[in-house]
């Protein structure tokens, strides 16, 4: 599903965010990726997705060259994935079954299309009552269920999340986590940058562990902090 | 891309129009006062190029007749300077008649003293072409019962050199005008744009195609064009029009305007300004598509 090779990423600024990662995530895997601020986390995240290309090294999504990706392929490489973030990036003028559509919309889709696939995602998260609410009269939780539903009406084969769950308090956080790995029990492979110890811990998957731009760590059914054997 | 794809893209520019309303009106309104003021140095550009053609015809010779010649002898005279080659006509103007148009411009002209009509007669001739005047002027000074002959030559050199100035400047200022408007609005455009920039990065995060996103933003561009064209429109209508009001006081400034009608002024400031619309938007978008 993805596989990283030899990657390095360096910002204009001169910043290094990765140095060397080699990394690989099968089809069907759920796996947290950790790491203070500064880890090279997000820079992982973002060039799965390609908002950013390594310096060098070769990156593998689905299959596909996304280091060498021509930018006019960029838009197909997206349709493929979901992605969703710590601040749910709603549209506010939109309500929600709008927020679903545009995003639908915005890549061809037909109307009847619409109709039946924002129905599919609304009832997997559990928004189907909510459709006419706007971002702002919903709680955290739904908003970044929402969110979530909006990242799932392509039936992406990867959902990578960005802190998703950074703006919610435990018990929302633990149902998002619930929502996620429900998504990955369906069959998508699902990537979770997080700092909720809490929740690595008692959800038990694998975890990644990323340290100035180094893989320090990855382990099945980890926990958040390494534990001293 | 479908049909309901193309309806979207439309709905989409016009709810974006809708909804940044305060922006849209800010856009519209600096694409309004831009071409507003480049429409008007065209116009001056136009009305200066405009009474330099119109004056060209209108060169004349003032020939005066000795005092002794009386009106028969003006006439044949005049006959035979019609007869000449590049004569348009050759008019003759009575003493009589000349001093009573004098005597109405100038009522008081008898009470300063001058009791009689110290005027000649004269005639008034027009040439087919203006650089043969001053040659015309020195044929028709030999002949017998010509007292003075009058060419406005330095005159209009001197009107038509500053009739040329104006419409230089004029030009350069359009020229300038339209680089600096081109500026002005896709500034204008760039600023709608910030406030759009969340919607513009969820398109495409969610894998819309750079067209995708700006189309909408180009047809929002156009539509501001074209209202800002048709209200710079209205301004140069209403300012055209006091403009005129004053200019009627003056009548040596009355060919000094252009004679363009304004339905293709209209055309021709929603051409530039769909144009520049489209354009301002087009590289605004640039930036936000990078990232």
């Amino acid at each position: 599903m993805i596989h990283l090779t030899d990657v390095f990423v360096e910002y204009d600024n001169g910043v290094r965010a990765l140095n060397g990662l080699n990394l690989s995530v099968d089809k069907g895997e759920f796996a947290f990726v950790v790491g203070s601020t500064g880890s090279g986390k997000s820079t992982f995240l973002r060039l799965l997705y390609r908002e950013v290309a390594p310096s060098e090294g070769s990156v593998v999504v689905n299959g596909e060259d996304v280091a060498n990706m021509k930018p006019a392929d960029v838009p197909y490489l997206r349709r493929k994935l979901g992605i969703v973030f710590q601040d749910f990036k709603l549209l506010p003028q939109k309500n929600l079954w709008e927020n679903l559509a545009f995003a639908l919309r915005v890549i061809g889709a037909s109307p009847r299309d619409i109709r039946r696939r924002i129905g599919d995602a609304l009832a997997l998260v559990g928004l189907t009552h909510r459709c006419d609410s706007f971002p702002h009269q919903m709680s955290g939780g739904e908003q970044q269920r929402a969110a979530i539903a909006r990242a799932l009406v392509n039936n992406p084969t990867l959902l990578i999340a960005d802190e998703p769950t950074g703006n919610l308090d435990p018990d929302t956080s633990w149902e998002i986590m619930q929502l996620l790995d429900q998504i990955n029990i369906r069959g998508a492979t699902v990537l979770v940058a997080t700092h909720d110890s809490q929740i690595v811990d008692r959800m038990k998957k694998r975890v990644i562990q990323l340290d100035s731009g180094y893989l320090i760590r990855d382990e099945n059914k980890g926990t958040y902090q390494q534990i001293e054997s | 891309m479908n049909l309901s794809s193309v309806d979207f893209l439309i709905q989409e520019a016009f709810t974006g129009i809708k909804r940044n309303g305060l922006m849209a009106f800010a856009s519209i309104s600096t694409i309004a006062l831009s071409l507003g003021i480049l429409g008007t140095f065209v116009l001056v550009a136009l009305g200066a190029n405009h009474f330099m053609a119109s004056q060209i015809g209108k060169f004349e010779i003032a020939v005066y007749m000795n005092e002794k010649i009386d009106l028969t002898q003006t006439q044949a005279a005049a006959d035979k300077i019609g007869k000449m080659p590049n004569v348009a006509s050759a008019v003759v103007l009575s003493k009589e008649e000349e001093w009573a148009q004098f005597k109405r411009t100038n009522p008081n002209i008898e009470s300063a003293g001058l009791q009689h009509n110290p005027l000649p007669h004269s005639i008034d001739v027009r040439v087919t072409d203006a650089s043969q005047t001053t040659s015309m002027a020195n044929k028709i000074r030999l002949m017998d019962g010509v007292n003075t002959v009058r060419d406005g030559r330095e005159e209009l050199r001197r009107v038509m050199a500053l009739a040329r100035v104006v419409r230089g400047v004029s030009a350069a200022g359009v020229i300038v005008l339209l680089v600096t408007a081109t500026f002005i609005i896709s500034n204008a455009i760039k600023l709608t744009l910030y406030a759009r920039r969340r919607e513009i990065r969820i398109m495409k995060l969610v894998g819309a195609t750079n067209w995708f996103v700006r189309v909408p933003l180009i047809v929002e561009g156009v539509v501001f064009g074209a209202i800002g064209a048709i209200a710079a429109w209205l301004l140069l209508k209403l300012g055209g029009v006091y403009v005129a009001q004053t200019v009627e006081k003056l009548p040596f400034m009355a060919q000094f305007s252009s004679d363009i009608p304004s339905s293709v002024l209209a055309l021709g400031l929603i051409i530039v300004g769909i144009a520049i619309g489209a354009a301002g938007s087009f590289v605004s978008i640039r930036r936000f598509l990078r990232d």
